[in-house]
């Protein structure tokens, strides 16, 4: 497995895990009355601006710990620089996932307009990023296996 | 996906220049092996400069390293 596939399987994990923690440390809270999602929709703003806080950072110290092993692993210090077959897969990639994130938007949206509750919209938001993210990182692992 | 209307004589062209590695080729064209697999391979088309990078290194002209096949070519879109 090359450099680059080892980050998108790192990635993909991670994203899930980060969402997953997130999403079920907000549910509990939610459950226990903290905070009522179905009705304060100021409060999923709020949600999400943490989230995005608590991604970035999260990621940051995955990716330090991800180059850590892999350097001692390979004992190959250096990050491989990006040449233009990886901004190529990289480019198809999040081509992939765009498509994905405005179908999976265009379908919340037909929800909400067929009648869903309005905080299954930033539900749908969760889900389809995190769908989104992890076909971008699987489109890269194939792209990279079977060709650009 | 593959494009194998376009094909190349890279592995070829190694051999005779002393027996290049992929690494040393990937090195002098300032891309990864990772790349030098995929073009070798037929999985990856480079770039007009890359093509005419990896023609430079081999000193040869750039049709002795990539051969273009317009039968393989029939039928496809852009």
């Amino acid at each position: 497995m090359t450099y680059q596939e080892k980050q998108n399987v790192v990635n993909m994990v991670s994203g899930l895990l980060i969402t997953a923690v997130y999403a079920l440390i907000v549910f509990q809270k939610h459950q226990q009355g903290v905070f009522d999602l179905t009705q304060d929709y100021n409060k999923w703003g709020v949600l999400f601006l943490i989230f995005i806080g608590v991604s970035v950072a999260a990621r940051i110290v995955i990716l330090i710990i991800f180059h850590i092993i892999n350097a001692i692993a390979t004992r190959e210090e250096k990050v491989p620089e990006e040449d233009e077959r990886d901004k190529l897969v990289k480019l198809k990639a999040i081509r992939n996932s765009y498509y994905a994130f405005t179908g999976g938007f265009v379908l919340s949206v037909i929800g909400l307009a067929l009648g869903m509750p309005v905080h299954w919209i930033f539900i749908a938001f969760v889900v389809v990023g995190l769908i989104a993210e992890i076909l971008e990182n699987s489109s890269q692992i194939y792209y990279y296996r079977k060709g650009v | 996906m593959a494009r194998n209307s376009i094909q190349n004589n890279i592995r070829r062209l190694r051999f005779e220049a002393d027996e290049m590695t992929q690494q040393q080729l990937a090195d002098a064209a300032r891309v990864s092996r990772q790349t030098i697999v995929a073009i070798e391979k037929g999985n990856y088309s480079p770039s007009l400069e890359l093509a005419f990078r990896l023609a430079f290194i081999f000193k040869t002209p750039l049709e002795e390293v990539f051969l273009y096949d317009p039968e393989q070519d029939k039928g496809k879109k852009g």
